[in-house]
């Protein structure tokens, strides 16, 4: 009974982390960048998802997701084509890049404090309360909806970078940006792509998570580092590696706090991910295909 | 070679003018601020041989610094231990447990990055959860002022001097080894590896001094913050702390120690100087940021270069 | 039998299903100049990196002096002796010509970070060598002038005599250089031919893979042929010359040898 509750939260958080960790892996495959303000991409998703509630408090809880993406989606595309673009236009060096991202973290934070103040904002429900009982089991409708969100959304970017010419290129691209130029991909365009799935990535992520718990001005923080920890548990830069290491870390990090110890449950994330690091250079999605 | 004359009357100059300014009488406030100044420098020029010497990319010094404020605040507050021994074992603690991180150095890049961002969120956890040892999150109280030679540094003027005199003799040391044989290799190894390999240089052996020595200077620094401040909470020492170091160095300039004390300044006094703007402070400190790498890799001490280069003679 | 300063013996890399090295046997004579040519992508450069450690062997070993070198890394093999060029010029771009030279002395020297610390008067006497003999390697190149430039901002040429100084400066018993004269024009390749003499009458021993025929036909006392990987050839340059299957190697392929002078 419990049991089934734990894995269905573990697995319900592991799909917030594993779309977060999905956007730092695509922008990471395109661009290198570490990009630090990913995490406050989840925040602003996730505010702006409450805010249009707020405005229309009986939205469906599809249409706040589609909102919080696209308010996510724009701001990305806002931060590569107003900063990160022109940094890279003039060539400066990775670090710098990587650098602005915080500065850009900084930014949003502090900017939506201003906007959304500084105490943690609880969703209204998105879902009805009566718990959903699955092969007799109680599963509460919150956990089931955003695991099914999760997954329909992971699935359409893979049916979307497989199936789809601009998938495709993009792919391409992020392999070898030189060749895939050559081939006539426009870069500019599939960065600015790049980055827009990765926001909207994070929006549905900030919503999920803020329906789950609250919103917070400084959550992205924390989210953020957990969904880059998530990307490299998988395989730093691989996109399926970077789902796996969500659902990975999630569960982890449930399972520890509950038998292990609550106040060292990141602890044994972070041990695992070191050895996983100094072991695996390649992320679990390496020891697959080494089999393989 | 002019233009190396030139630095080294303007390094002295402005060393003499940051050991005379207390005969000025400033502010209490100012002269704290100031020692903060010279602390973080300190952590940064750690940071500088590590990622601007020998190219690896750390997220975690905020562990090291907080490892050696811990140690040096136990050490004295606990053991009352004097402060020059606790300072010496805050750096010397720091780094032997770097020796333990010391298998990560083989990794490069982003996945370095996360390594040291796991450790540090660990030590973290360590800091906060470990009450019995660290006082866990209603922090560590009671540490004392500095000392030296039994006199306690009482007035801020002398625990500026103690803070500015470290800031000054970790730079100068690195300012040697940056010119030295170990210095030109692990910026060979930087460059290129394949090629310092090639030329016989132990490359796996001289990064993992670099991470040990960054982990040393990191613990310094902690130390006398841990004297400067008197009150230590593991919220001190979270990845922001990490990330501020970083900003440090890139804003100041990647691969200039000098750089680094810059960034430092920049990083400790441009938000309170903000303090006027109040709530925008922290938005136009993002937006300086940003601006700011613009400069490229040189940061603001490629820039002020750049704005020299007319008044030195140009090489022969 | 002069004496074999370094010698492989069933050589093999594999990089997944291709064998880039296939089995060679390879005998370089103590001061020799050894050439080592073959087609594009015949594993030239995979051979040399075997040599000198930069890639580990799959199957095989290498001895140099006498000693099995095999599981030695890289930088173990430059501090016993061996040294190398590459042949998409990997240098220092940052630092100047004259650190670049100084670098490859870095196995020779001794001072480490407590010696620069404290500035030992042992440890300035040392900077002191150091700085005259990578003086003297750029002067023995051709770069004397250029001692202060950053290695990024040379000239192309340069940069290739530069790689050649950095492997030269420390006077390693074996200089592998790997295709030293691509993009040079036809004096600079000439002096280049020279430099390579003036090199082993220093007392390096010498292997040379190159494209560039005059070049290895001028200077190589020894050359062997890979094809595919495997040794196809071996022999004085003027027997190579007439070896029916080099000419049906570079020929066969439909790839036009690799200088128009080249198997006339
Ligand atoms: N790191 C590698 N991974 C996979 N294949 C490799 C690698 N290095 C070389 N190869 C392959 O091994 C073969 C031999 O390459 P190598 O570079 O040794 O040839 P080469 O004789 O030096 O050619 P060139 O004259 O063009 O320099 C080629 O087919 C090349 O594609
Ligand atoms: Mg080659």
């Amino acid at each position: 009974m419990y049991l089934a509750e734990l894995l269905a939260g573990a697995l319900a958080i592991g799909c917030v982390y594993s779309l977060v960790a999905l956007g730092f892996a695509m922008i990471m495959r395109a661009t290198s960048i570490i990009h630090f303000a990913q995490g406050e991409l989840l925040m602003l998703g996730s505010m702006s998802g409450l805010s249009t509630l707020w405005l229309l408090p009986k939205l469906p809880a599809v249409a706040v997701l589609i909102c919080g993406m696209v308010a996510s989606g724009i701001l990305a595309v806002a931060m590569e084509f107003l900063v990160y673009r022109p940094l890279r236009l003039r060539r400066v060096a990775l670090m710098n890049v990587i650098t602005a991202t915080v500065g850009m973290s900084i930014l949003c934070i502090n900017a939506a404090r201003l906007l959304w103040g500084s105490e943690p904002l609880r969703y209204p429900e998105l879902f009805s309360t009566s718990a959903y009982r699955i092969a007799g089991v109680p599963v509460s409708p919150q956990l089931v909806w955003i695991m099914a969100f999760g997954v329909v959304l992971m699935g359409l970017l893979q049916l979307f970078l497989k199936r789809t010419r601009t998938g495709l290129v993009m792919q391409a691209v992020a392999q070898d940006a030189e060749v895939a130029q050559l081939m006539g991909a426009n870069l500019t365009r599939m960065m600015l792509y790049t980055f827009a799935i990765a926001g909207m990535m994070a929006g549905a992520a900030g919503v999920m998570f803020g329906s789950l718990f609250f919103s917070f001005f400084e959550m992205g923080f924390l989210l953020g580092i957990k969904g880059f920890v998530a990307a490299t548990l998988g395989g730093l830069g691989s996109l399926a590696g970077a789902m796996l290491g969500g659902i990975l870390f999630g569960l982890i990090e449930t399972f520890s706090a509950v038998y292990v110890s609550s106040a060292y449950k990141d602890a044994i994330g972070m041990v695992l991910l070191i050895a996983i690091l100094l072991f695996l250079p390649s992320g679990l999605v390496g020891l697959w295909k080494a089999r393989g | 070679m002019e233009s190396a004359r030139l630095k080294r009357s303007l390094t002295g100059i402005v060393l003499l003018a940051l050991a005379a300014l207390p005969l000025f009488e400033p502010h209490q406030f100012v002269l704290h601020m100031l020692s903060l100044v010279a602390i973080s420098a300190t952590a940064a020029l750690g940071l500088q041989l590590l990622l601007g010497f020998s190219g690896q990319l750390s997220i975690g010094q905020a562990a090291f610094y907080g490892i050696g404020a811990y140690a040096s605040g136990l050490l004295s507050a606990k053991l009352g231990m004097p402060f020059i021994v606790a300072f010496f074992a805050a750096g010397v603690i720091a780094a032997v447990v770097s020796l333990v991180m010391v298998p990560i150095t083989r990794l490069t890049g982003a996945a370095l990055a996360v390594a040291t961002l796991g450790f540090s969120i660990l030590v973290y956890l360590v800091l906060k959860n470990e009450e019995w040892l660290t006082g866990g999150s209603f922090g560590l109280m009671g540490i004392p002022r500095a000392s030296l030679f039994g006199y306690v540094l009482a007035k801020p003027a002398y625990a500026y001097l103690l803070c500015v005199a470290v800031a000054a003799a970790v730079y100068l040391s690195l300012l040697r080894l940056q010119r030295s044989r170990f210095g030109r290799a692990i910026n060979a190894i930087r460059q290129n590896e394949d090629a310092a390999r090639a030329c016989g240089v132990k490359v796996t052996l001289l990064k993992s001094q670099c991470f040990v020595i960054a982990a040393f200077v990191a613990g310094l620094a902690g130390s006398l913050y841990a004297h400067q401040v008197r009150y230590l909470a593991p919220t001190d020492f979270t990845f922001w702390k990490s990330v501020e170091i970083l900003i440090m160095v890139v804003i100041g300039g990647m691969g200039s120690l000098f750089g680094a004390v810059l960034g430092a300044a920049v990083v400790v006094l441009v938000p309170e100087v903000l303090r006027e703007v109040g709530d925008y402070r922290m938005l136009i400190f993002g937006a300086i940021l940003m601006v700011v790498m613009l400069f490229g890799e040189g940061g603001i001490a490629g820039f002020l270069e750049q704005c020299l280069r007319p008044f030195s003679k140009p090489r022969a | 039998m002069p004496e074999a300063l370094l010698e492989a013996a069933g050589l093999s890399r594999r990089f997944g299903g291709l064998a880039a090295v296939d089995a060679v046997d390879l005998r370089v004579e103590r001061g020799a100049i050894h050439g080592l040519i073959g087609p594009n992508g015949a594993g030239k450069t995979t051979l040399l990196n075997l040599i000198a450690g930069a890639l580990a062997v799959t199957r095989g070993t290498v001895s140099f002096r006498g000693a099995d070198i095999t599981r030695w890394d890289a930088a173990r093999r430059a501090q016993a002796g061996i040294r190398r060029t590459f042949q998409n010029l990997k240098l220092f771009a940052e630092m100047s010509a004259l650190e670049n030279a100084s670098i490859g002395l870095h196995a020779g020297t001794h001072a480490g970070i407590f010696a620069a610390l404290a500035r030992t008067p042992a440890q300035r006497a040392e900077e002191e060598r150091i700085f005259a003999r990578a003086r003297r390697a750029l002067e023995f190149v051709g770069l004397g002038g250029d001692a202060g430039v950053a290695a990024g901002k040379l000239p192309y040429g340069h940069r290739r005599l530069l790689e050649i100084a950095r492997a030269f400066v420390a006077e390693p018993a074996l200089i592998l250089l790997d295709e030293p004269a691509a993009g040079l024009n036809q004096t600079e390749a000439a002096n280049l031919s020279r430099l390579i003499g003036r090199i082993r009458d220093a007392g390096c021993t010498v292997v040379l893979v190159e494209h560039h025929m005059d070049v290895v036909m001028s200077v190589c006392d020894q050359v062997t042929v890979l094809n595919y990987g495997r040794k196809l050839a071996e022999g004085r340059p003027a027997e190579i010359q007439r070896d029916a299957q080099v000419i049906e190697a570079y020929l066969g392929r439909g790839d036009a040898p690799p200088s128009k002078h080249a198997l006339a």
